[in-house]
């Protein structure tokens, strides 16, 4: 097909269309996010000694901590869905919080150390339960937003996976701190981000095929 | 690029205006041409430009209309250039036979590296001009088109290119 006759045809299709808007691809990924905390709660997800763990200086710095990651990529994501915006000085931003946030968890760190006690400490068995309910409550913000960025233009296919993954597992860390049973920062460390790697790898590996245009 | 007339031609085909869409079209279309003419083989260049015009037509409602129209289409553009890429490197490639007849194009191959090695020793705006006149057959007044440089530039651009051309390869020629 020629360009001139492609253009015609272009211009032959071509219909009214609202443009994107960043506020309010931000809303509707705050809804899915806040709909699902909602219901979590409303089928007693939630921790029975919620009023008193929420006094833990563990339990403020995982809502704290995953909160503002979730945010804080989740506005990336949403602004790497524009073409023209680079999204590799932003990810360089994010490391630096996500480090922050591991390493002032774990000064809070006060039990004992040597092998045999870490190992304890660790507990796979509740572990990889944990990783495994993080996983799940990661999927309502992630296919939120896979759709937006396949609505969008996403041109970083290797970069803004990588945000929508990181954005979507720390909402689903954040929102199973809620009923989580564990408050020692080095259980929390591992298992937390093997959850959350776990849905920054799927989004990485599986997003481009989806969102690709 | 003419930005501000881009953005405020986008800023109407967003609300359904035909007209300006056939010009923003067609614009872009020579811009495109000229983008990819630098960074693919010639057989390539059309599919590509058409490849990001779908592709500006079934995203534009991603453009914002407060920001400037060129570096949202040079963004699709480059992204469609690295697809392209991509695509050529995975393509899959039969193995020929050894005995395969074939003339030798050793010779011409050789020539065409050479002269892309000195072209790259000019001026941008020189070795596209010749590139677009001298190898690939274009009128000056195409070229000067697909390059945004008048018909006269383009001309001093040949003929000033050519000379160095020459100078250069004449060098060559001494250092060999």
């Amino acid at each position: 097909m020629k360009l001139d006759s492609l253009i015609d045809e272009l211009t032959e299709d071509l219909a009214p269309v609202r443009p994107r808007r960043l506020w309010m691809d931000s809303v509707i990924v705050a809804l899915i996010a806040a709909i699902e905390l909602a219901l979590l709660f409303a089928v007693g997800f939630a921790r029975l000694d919620m009023h008193r763990m929420m006094t833990q200086p563990t339990m403020s710095w995982r809502l704290a901590s995953f909160s503002l990651i979730a945010v804080v990529s989740g506005w990336l994501a949403i602004r790497s869905f524009d073409p023209t915006y680079s999204v590799r000085g932003s990810l360089r931003w994010l490391t630096l919080i996500v480090a922050i946030c591991v390493v002032s968890g774990l000064f809070l760190n006060g039990a004992p150390a040597g092998i045999v006690s870490i190992l304890d400490r660790l507990d796979w068995k509740s572990g990889v339960q944990c990783a495994s309910k993080i996983v799940a409550l990661s999927v309502p913000p992630l296919v939120g937003l896979a759709l937006l960025g396949r609505r969008g233009a996403p041109t970083d296919m290797r970069r803004t996976p990588l945000l929508v993954g990181v954005s979507a597992a720390a909402w689903g860390a954040f929102a199973f701190v809620f009923s989580c049973p564990f408050n020692d920062p080095l259980y929390i460390v591992v298992w937390y981000g093997t959850g959350c790697g776990l849905v920054t790898l799927v989004s990485r590996y599986m997003l481009p095929r989806f969102a690709r245009w | 690029m003419a930005d501000d007339h881009w953005r405020v031609l986008m800023m109407a085909a967003q609300t359904g205006d035909a007209t300006a869409y056939r010009r923003l079209l067609t614009e872009a279309s020579s811009w495109l041409k000229s983008y990819y003419s630098r960074r693919l083989p010639p057989s390539m260049v059309d599919d590509a430009a058409q490849e990001v015009l779908l592709s500006v037509h079934t995203k534009r409602h991603t453009y914002d209309p407060t920001k400037p129209f060129g570096p949202w289409l040079a963004a699709i553009a480059r992204y469609k250039w690295i697809d392209r890429l991509r695509a050529m490197r995975d393509s899959a490639t039969e193995e020929l036979p050894e005995d395969l007849p074939a003339r030798d194009h050793a010779e011409a191959v050789q020539s065409a590296h050479v002269l892309e090695a000195l072209l790259s020793r000019l001026k941008p705006a020189q070795a596209n001009a010749i590139r677009l006149v001298k190898i690939e057959g274009l009128s000056i007044k195409e070229a000067s088109e697909r390059l945004d440089q008048t018909i006269a530039l383009v001309k001093v651009n040949i003929h000033r290119g050519l000379r160095e051309l020459s100078t250069l390869a004449q060098e060559e020629g001494h250092e060999a």
